[in-house]
């Protein structure tokens, strides 16, 4: 290891803690835990999840929160550099983008265990979370193959990288097993946030004759939402399906579902087992056999699925926690190629 | 003679300076009480968070003031002589990409070799960047506020293609180059920071860019075509054609380098939103000390330290991010307000040239020294 690491985790610590002054509290929390996003966590989709599981630690673990939205790769190290010189024991490092700087944050302060949601390198205190979205997008696309009358459903990505792609292959897979003959659409706007891009991408598959469409973006996915809706608005039949979070609210009348990561649960429970001093050197994979992943139909257009759909989802939703049917999935993890 | 006296004393930098914050903090806490977070508690963890310890100050608000005093001096030396880059921002991600480039390809060199290379690497990055520009303006007279503007587009979708494409991490799958070797990184200053060589080196360069502008003939040269190209022409003194394209490989260098050891000296392997903004925020780092060399550092300074409070605003005091963009703008445009307005009065009557930083450049900007770290 390199000298300059080894002696800042202290020479930091010190230098930084007039910084860290601020908790006047009379009650010291249980633990400190961090969470750091790279965009808002308004956009009803994966951040938002990851900051109410924040929430849930700090409500019912008593946790001392907080979190940062950091804009640059450049802030990633400042972060967690301010992190451990305030004393946090737990940062939730939320996305794949943040594993270098983790990694670096990691060897430099082995008191802090950092949690990288969709990171690909394992440590003793850097620890990646994998969710099985797959699981709960197959399902979305056996009811997307189901649902359509064009027999072409089309796929909004955000940037295409493997968490994403393979909640993709595993929603084609869906798609094919009710549908053989249906055409899947596949496009990526390059980000996350950017709602017109992502609107333009959704019109584009539409145009091509889509009527059903899946997205994997954050905020942009208002964007696939607002297409959809327009295209109905137009006198067309056309559905959309939401991801990552329960999105059945956002366009509640032209919503078949959400595959949905119970992030918040997720979160606590890796934050238990970090207090029970589980947590560490290997990653964590979370999916529908521990009701982190679902695919959720939504309430309010029931009466328009055929009830034999459904009952073909939920057949499928058993043999999958069964470990009975296995979903395609992309591995991304180094060194580790089946669940951990 | 009566507003004499006031307009002396607002005309000095620190009085402009402390007005416009009492005026944006007023506004600022205003806003925030509205939104139902506590000022006083966000004030304190700005501080707190940038310049309350020497290590907020060393590895937060020194590390996020480099790209800027860097950036800054390009957009300044560009500025001076009239030359509007407003590419600053692509020629960044150029240099980056050539960094990147540099130091994995002659990974095997030692630092002493490598490290010189990679910074050479990421200036001729930024050269490359802004020669089209030159070009276009020197020899077919295009404006070269569109042609930089547009180069900027290009230089971000170059690091995005890289990033997935030619310099992606070996293992192909997330879009990220591979960390540069250890010998390719800049050394750190204080053991125990964050700060590296960047920062020295930053500061070396304004000292001799306010060199070459208060010492040298072709300094003089420069800010004389800045002041009226149509008059340098007509004076036939110089060849303004070579003192324009001096001034737009100096600008692209000096951007280039930013995007060379922010790479080099902070994020060690080269992402898409690399930047900030750090090109476009350059400028009012610029405009604020009035182009003026050592002013850019002090404004570099003052900037840095608001951006690495605005991030312990959010870790600190819980306000949302966008809260804190808000209140940062709001600062940002009231220092420029004043800075440029203070300027422009002990100068006369607001010309083009005057409003812009121009030739009046060096009665403005800070003289403070933030070097004493």
């Amino acid at each position: 290891m390199d000298r300059r690491v080894t002696v800042s985790a202290a020479l930091a610590t010190t230098l930084l803690c007039g910084a860290c002054g601020g908790g006047a509290d009379t009650d010291e929390p249980a633990f400190r835990a961090a969470l750091l996003t790279s965009g808002p966590v308004s956009d009803a989709g994966w951040y938002a999840g990851a900051y109410e599981g924040l929430l849930m630690m700090r409500d019912s673990l008593g946790a001392g929160v907080s979190h940062q939205q950091t804009r640059t790769p450049a802030e990633f190290d400042e972060a967690f550099l301010a992190y451990a010189a305030d004393g946090y024991d737990l940062v939730f490092a939320h996305g794949f983008e943040y594993q270098d700087a983790a990694l670096r944050a990691g060897r430099q302060f082995p008191e802090m265990t950092i949690v990288v949601s969709g990171g690909g390198r394992v440590t003793e205190n850097v620890v990646p979370l994998v969710f099985t979205l797959e699981e709960g997008s197959y399902l979305a696309g056996m009811m997307a193959g189901g649902m359509t009358v064009s027999g072409t459903v089309g796929m909004v990505g955000g940037v295409a990288i493997p968490p994403v792609q393979g909640t993709f292959r595993a929603f084609e897979a869906g798609v094919f097993a009710v549908n053989p003959d249906a055409r899947v659409l596949e496009a990526y706007i390059g980000n996350w946030d950017d709602v017109s891009a992502a609107k333009e991408a959704a019109s584009a598959q539409l145009r091509q004759g889509a009527d059903v469409l899946i997205h994997n973006t954050d905020a942009a996915s208002f964007g696939v939402f607002q297409a959809v809706r327009e295209r109905v608005a137009e006198g067309e039949v056309a559905w959309a399906i939401g991801m990552n979070r329960d999105q059945n609210g956002i366009a509640p009348e032209v919503t078949l579902g959400s595959a949905v990561i119970d992030i918040p649960r997720a979160f606590l429970a890796t934050a238990r087992s970090w207090q029970a001093g589980e947590l560490g050197g290997v990653p964590i994979y979370v999916g529908s056999s521990r009701s982190v992943i679902d695919f959720v139909p939504n309430p309010a257009v029931l009466d328009a699925i055929p009830a034999g759909l459904l009952e073909e989802v939920d057949s499928a939703r058993v043999r999958i926690r069964r470990g009975e049917l296995e979903v395609p999935r992309v591995h991304f993890v180094e060194g580790e190629t089946e669940e951990g | 003679m009566r507003a004499r006296p006031f307009i002396a004393i607002m005309g000095n930098p620190w009085v402009s300076g402390a007005t416009a914050l009492a005026l944006t903090g007023l506004v600022a806490a205003a806003s925030l009480w509205l939104g139902g977070f506590d000022p006083l508690a966000a004030f304190a963890s700005l501080v707190r968070g940038s310049l309350g310890s020497p290590g907020a100050f060393l590895s937060i608000t020194l590390v996020r003031a480099v790209p800027l005093i860097l950036t800054g001096l390009a957009v300044g030396v560009a500025f001076r002589a009239g030359v509007w880059n407003i590419g600053a921002e692509g020629q960044l991600y150029a240099g980056a990409v050539a960094a990147v480039w540099a130091g994995l390809h002659f990974g095997t060199l030692p630092a002493a070799l490598l490290v010189p290379l990679v910074l050479c690497a990421s200036a001729l990055g930024g050269v490359i960047w802004i020669l089209v520009p030159a070009f276009l303006r020197i020899r077919m007279g295009v404006g070269e506020v569109i042609t930089t503007i547009l180069m900027n587009f290009l230089g971000i979708h170059l690091a995005a293609w890289m990033v997935r494409g030619p310099l992606q991490e070996p293992r192909g799958i997330f879009p990220q180059t591979e960390s540069i070797p250890l010998s390719a990184q800049l050394p750190v200053l204080f053991p125990g920071t964050r700060l590296h060589l960047g920062f020295p080196l930053a500061m070396g360069l304004a000292v001799l860019a306010w060199g070459f502008y208060r010492w040298t003939v072709a300094g003089f040269r420069a800010s004389a075509v800045g002041a009226s190209e149509e008059v340098a022409r007509v004076a036939g003194a110089m060849d303004v054609n070579r003192v324009l394209t001096g001034t737009f490989l100096a600008s692209g260098a000096l951007a280039g380098l930013a995007g060379g050891v922010e790479v080099a000296g902070v994020t060690f392997a080269l992402y898409e939103g690399l930047s900030p903004g750090w090109g476009y925020t350059a400028i009012a780092v610029a405009l604020l000390a009035g182009l003026h060399p050592l002013g850019i550092v002090g404004a570099g300074v003052l900037f840095g330290a608001l951006e690495g409070g605005a991030g312990a605003m959010q870790r600190n005091a819980g306000i949302p991010s966008a809260w804190v963009s808000a209140v940062e703008a709001m600062v940002i445009l009231s220092l420029l307000a004043v800075g440029v307005a203070s300027r422009s009065r002990t100068a006369g009557p607001p010309t083009t040239a005057n409003e812009s930083g121009g030739i009046v450049a060096g009665t403005g900007g800070s003289d403070e020294d933030p070097g004493h770290a």
